[in-house]
């Protein structure tokens, strides 16, 4: 029979054969990445008196979540890490200036095909994108495998999800998943590896994958893969991966899944998690009309390159509503660079927003709180109560071009009225 | 009469004044930020009460927060755009900027006006050719708020007059921190302050802009540079606003005359805890920073923007620092994407915030830890107002910060390899 | 221990010395400000003294050198220290935006230079702020100086702006 991707990620990770779904190996993850949070593993390691790590060279540290520090307490996390990273020479550091970790790393050619890679955020899933098997994990597992190097894992059952495409203008990978999540709902892919297929996956830049493989966290993947192909190995290429250090790993064509989904994206139409939960999805047309006070392009899922040359064409020679705050986050430093080479940053601030440094932004903390009573449509991946500020606020989910339409308007708003 | 005493007298419907009167005038602009905004207007709504007599001359500027972090916050700032709505004044949200800057930009503030503001840099519209002081919430709840009046002893007038050419590597922001040194802080207690000599008026507005700045560090009430051509040309480059009513002086003797030759000025560091505790920057070489900032009331301009790309110029900013760039405003941002500076102080390491004060009081950024220090263009230095009272602010010209910036040592730029 | 006599403008009391230049940072930090009273003043000039808000007693004097008050111009400080209860502030200069906002919330304060050569850390000093009188009962030693402006005082007696506003209408609002 043949074997899932799952399967021979975690066969190679622990050097066992034959591996079964429900199985449970001691798995020797390739990089281990911790965010701001750091101080946790660090502080963890201090109380056990522990000095001496597995190998330094697979922890990755990017000070993300909380970048700048807005008091002395963060300020004095984000200096501890600093120090840690000196003292014990963890090379792969990046400070608050670089963005989201995921993203960072994914940019940096730090995350290759076929590896193990664990993180202390759960959207870890996106390194699926280029082929990884990316999952989140705890702090003290995080500083468990700073010291052992190894993880113990159960096998994981797969999903297979098929999308074809083509999307409708105006309709994104964002609608796709949304749509998934709202069919499958949130506890669909519990513990499953998710794999992506069909024909529009094929043709998907890894940005896009990216936000594919994200997302899926969220109808409880363990992790997500898209089968790497020419365009994730040209991005490899570029991103410094050298090809003789990685090997791809596919599933057998006739591997074991769990069950198959299928979107089918040609009759899809822009979709809207609505508040409390990702996987309480409408077309966006169902809610069109609602007044948002703020709108969030930011976040792993949605503030890619891509997704802002996306918010920029559909605000370019529009502004946004008086009274609503549009805040724009690029993903990392490197995609802001690119914005600013190439007039995306001038659209953006002619249109009223608000571009904040890169990072995880209001999507970890870091501004955008939102007080009583009021709305905010992200593009981020996550709506429950509470996330952005007051208990008594509202987040609405949705793709790039849906959050730029209901900037201008000031109320959620289908993209594709505006970029016929 | 010179310019303050032609101001006062108009606005308080007065043929003359004299130093020492006590005079109520009607107040032409109120600026008020986020939280100055939200402690006035509680004042008002709890002890005051009725109308905003002209809500057209008041404005909040959202500048202490870009975007707020907690609940908390986004509560204040909710309750600060619900009171700007009921009574009609004009709000400027989070990214439009700095306070000051803002009002500039958008035209709020003409020659010869009286502006109010509770924020102590708000004298610096004395660069307009404006009377501009700080004044305290209650001023704002109790009178000018209902009545749309304030009232205001008339000051002295001390001129300082600067002659002279600094070096080369010395810029107006070197000099203007090196007088604070010179005449010490508090030595100017309620005066107004005239800045002159052929130094000042030499300078470009924005240079000018950073005189009337400092003059709260001397204890200063308000301060001018005499309007000139400088003075109009830069006034005609703003969006129209009310009429402008330019007063001129005709004598109107000063108090005091302090002449002071910049011809030997070295660029200049305000190390804590004072902003006039000041010493070369040869002084304080090698004093390790973590932190490098270009922005607040002195500065996040484009001449700051324009100084740190020479600086940067083939160099990239120490691995160590954080350098942030903070534009005092919009207009200033979408400008310095034009130049290209925004992609040009990216590519060498620095990060770019929204408009706004940046960490002055580190609301959003700008926090640290003990024993850490920055070296910024900020007006303030006072231990606690970034993070950790242990933490160290150092005051600098933007030259000078972004030569520390890429040694991650307090640094002059003409020593850099 | 303390005794206030008549108006607001006379006190007596123990005094509490701090130096030079202190910013209103340091009266009222900035994460405070925004605090209901009763928090604030529980912090107020602890950086400089922490003894300071927790021993402070009504009608206590606080002594302070040049500038005092320099920096932000908020109100929240003068307040803060109006609401320790404290009988009125004396320094060798204040910084034009405190000593307005004294006024404006009805705080006695009096600029008397040299002060704070004068005192020390819980003499027990008489000061009338009208008269322009100083007197350290510790020392004997005595200063006078020209009051405050009439106005001012006017003010301080009416308890503050807001109240005088709303009595001198023929100053604020002449059309009523």
């Amino acid at each position: 029979m043949g074997k899932s991707f799952a399967q021979k990620a975690l066969e190679r990770a622990s050097g066992e054969k034959d591996l079964v779904p429900g199985q449970i190996v001691d798995a020797f993850p390739d990089l281990y990445m911790s965010h701001t949070a750091s101080w946790r593993c660090i502080r963890t390691l201090e109380r056990m008196g522990v000095d001496e790590l597995y190998d330094v060279d697979r922890i990755a540290m990017v000070m993300d979540h909380i970048s700048p520090a807005d008091n002395a307490k963060t300020a004095g996390y984000h200096a501890l890490c600093r120090e840690f990273a000196d003292r014990m020479g963890v090379r792969k550091f990046f400070d608050v200036n670089a963005g989201i970790a995921h993203v960072v790393l994914m940019e940096r050619g730090l995350i290759k095909p076929g590896e193990l890679i664990i993180g202390t955020d759960s959207h870890s899933t996106i390194y699926g994108a280029l082929g990884a098997l990316g999952t989140g994990v705890g702090f003290s597992e995080i500083t468990a495998t700073w010291v052992t190097g190894k993880l113990w894992m159960k096998v994981p059952e797969s999903i297979k999800v098929e999308v074809d495409g083509p999307l409708a203008r105006g309709t994104y990978p964002k609608d796709v998943m949304l749509r998934l999540i709202g069919d499958v709902g949130a506890d669909g892919a519990t513990y499953c590896s998710v794999e992506f297929h069909g024909s529009y996956v094929e043709q998907m830049s890894v940005s896009e994958r990216m936000t594919l493989c994200n997302l899926a966290m969220e109808m409880g993947a363990k992790n997500a893969f898209v089968p790497p192909d020419d365009t994730a190995l040209a991005y490899l290429d570029e991103a410094g991966a050298d090809r003789g250090s990685y090997e791809v790993l596919l599933p057998d064509p006739d591997a074991q899944y769990r069950q198959v989904e299928r979107v089918d994206g040609r009759s899809l139409v822009p979709q809207v998690a609505v508040p409390h939960t990702v996987d309480n999805v409408v077309g966006v047309d169902e809610v069109a009309g609602t007044k948002v006070d703020q709108v969030f392009i930011g976040s792993c899922a949605n503030a890619k390159y891509d997704d802002l040359a996306i918010a920029a064409e559909v605000l370019a020679g529009n502004t946004v509503a008086p009274g609503v705050r549009l805040i724009v986050t690029p993903a990392s430093s490197m995609i802001m660079a690119k914005a600013a080479s190439d007039g995306i940053v001038s659209t953006l601030l002619q249109a009223g927003a608000l571009i904040t440094n890169p990072g995880c932004g209001a999507c970890a903390g870091s501004g955008g709180a939102m007080a009583d009573g009021e709305v905010t449509f992200s593009t981020a991946n996550r709506n429950f109560q509470g996330r952005m500020g007051s208990y008594q606020s509202s987040i609405y989910l949705g793709s790039p071009a849906t959050a730029a339409a209901s900037a201008i308007r000031g109320v959620i708003s289908n993209p594709q009225e505006l970029l016929a | 009469m010179n310019m303050v005493e032609k101001i006062l007298a108009r606005a308080s419907g007065r043929q003359s004044v004299e130093p020492g009167d006590v005079v109520v005038a009607e107040v032409d602009l109120l600026i008020m930020h986020d939280l100055s905004g939200w402690l006035t207007s509680r004042v008002f709504d709890k002890q005051v009460g009725g109308p905003v007599r002209h809500p057209e001359r008041v404005a909040m500027v959202f500048d202490h927060h870009y975007s707020p972090p907690t609940e908390d916050a986004a509560d204040m700032l909710k309750a600060n755009r619900e009171w700007a709505r009921r009574n009609g004044i004009q709000l400027f949200d989070c990214g439009n900027g700095n306070i000051h800057h803002t009002v500039v930009r958008r035209g709020l503030v003409r020659p010869g006006a009286i502006v109010v503001g509770s924020d102590s840099h708000t004298p610096v519209h004395g660069a307009l050719g404006a009377f501009a002081a700080a004044l305290g919430n209650d001023s704002h709840a109790g009178t000018v708020l209902p009545y749309g009046k304030a009232w205001f002893r008339v000051p002295e007038t001390v001129r300082v007059e600067l002659v002279g050419t600094p070096p080369p590597g010395t810029t107006a922001r070197d000099v203007a921190l090196w007088l604070v040194g010179q005449i010490g802080e508090g030595g100017l207690i309620y005066a107004a302050v005239e800045f002159a000599g052929p130094y000042v008026k030499e300078l470009p507005f924005w240079d000018r802009w950073l005189f009337p700045l400092l003059c709260v560090d001397l204890g200063a009430k308000c301060s001018f540079v005499e309007p000139d051509e400088v003075t109009e040309e830069f006034v005609r480059s703003l969006p129209p606003g009310a009429a402008d009513r330019p007063a001129h002086s005709d004598g109107g003797e000063a108090a005091r005359v302090l002449r002071f030759d910049v011809g030997g000025v070295a660029p200049q560091v305000a190390c804590p805890p004072t902003v006039g505790n000041l010493a070369d920057v040869s002084a304080l070489a090698g004093t390790p920073v973590q932190y490098a900032e270009l922005g607040g009331h002195a500065g996040g301009r484009l001449e700051d923007f324009r100084a740190a790309a020479e600086v940067l110029q083939g160099r990239r900013v120490h691995p160590d620092v954080r350098f942030n760039v903070v534009p005092s405003s919009r207009e200033v941002f979408t400008e310095a994407v034009r130049e290209g500076l925004v992609l040009a102080l990216h590519e060498a390491g620095a990060t770019w915030f929204p408009p706004s004060t940046g960490s002055n009081q580190a609301y959003n950024m700008g926090a640290m830890a003990a024993g850490e220090s920055m070296i910024s263009t900020h007006a303030r230095n006072f231990p606690g107002r970034n993070g950790s009272a242990e933490a160290n602010m150092y005051l600098a010209a933007a030259r000078t910060v972004a030569a520390s910036a890429v040694t991650g040592t307090i640094t002059d730029a003409g020593e850099l390899a | 221990m303390t005794t206030v006599e008549g108006p607001v403008l006379q006190a007596r009391g123990r005094c509490w010395t701090f130096g030079d230049n202190i910013p209103t940072d340091r009266l009222v930090k900035t994460k405070y400000v925004v605090e209901p009273m009763s928090v604030i003043v529980a912090h107020v000039l602890e950086d400089l003294n922490p003894r300071f808000p927790l021993e402070v007693q009504p009608g206590d004097i606080v002594v302070a050198g040049k500038h005092f008050g320099q920096s932000s111009g908020r109100a929240i400080a003068v307040k803060a220290l109006k609401a320790t209860g404290i009988g009125c502030v004396v320094a060798d200069t204040f910084a034009r935006t405190f000593y307005r906002n004294a006024f404006e919330v009805g705080l006695p304060v009096l600029e008397l230079p040299g002060v704070s050569e004068l005192v020390s850390d819980g003499d027990v000093l008489a000061v009338d702020v009208a008269a322009g009188t100083f007197r350290n009962e510790a020392t004997g030693q005595e200063r006078t100086v020209a009051p405050p402006d009439a106005f001012l005082l006017e003010m301080l007696r009416a308890g503050g702006l807001i109240p005088l506003a709303k009595k001198r209408t023929d100053l604020f609002d002449p059309a009523t």
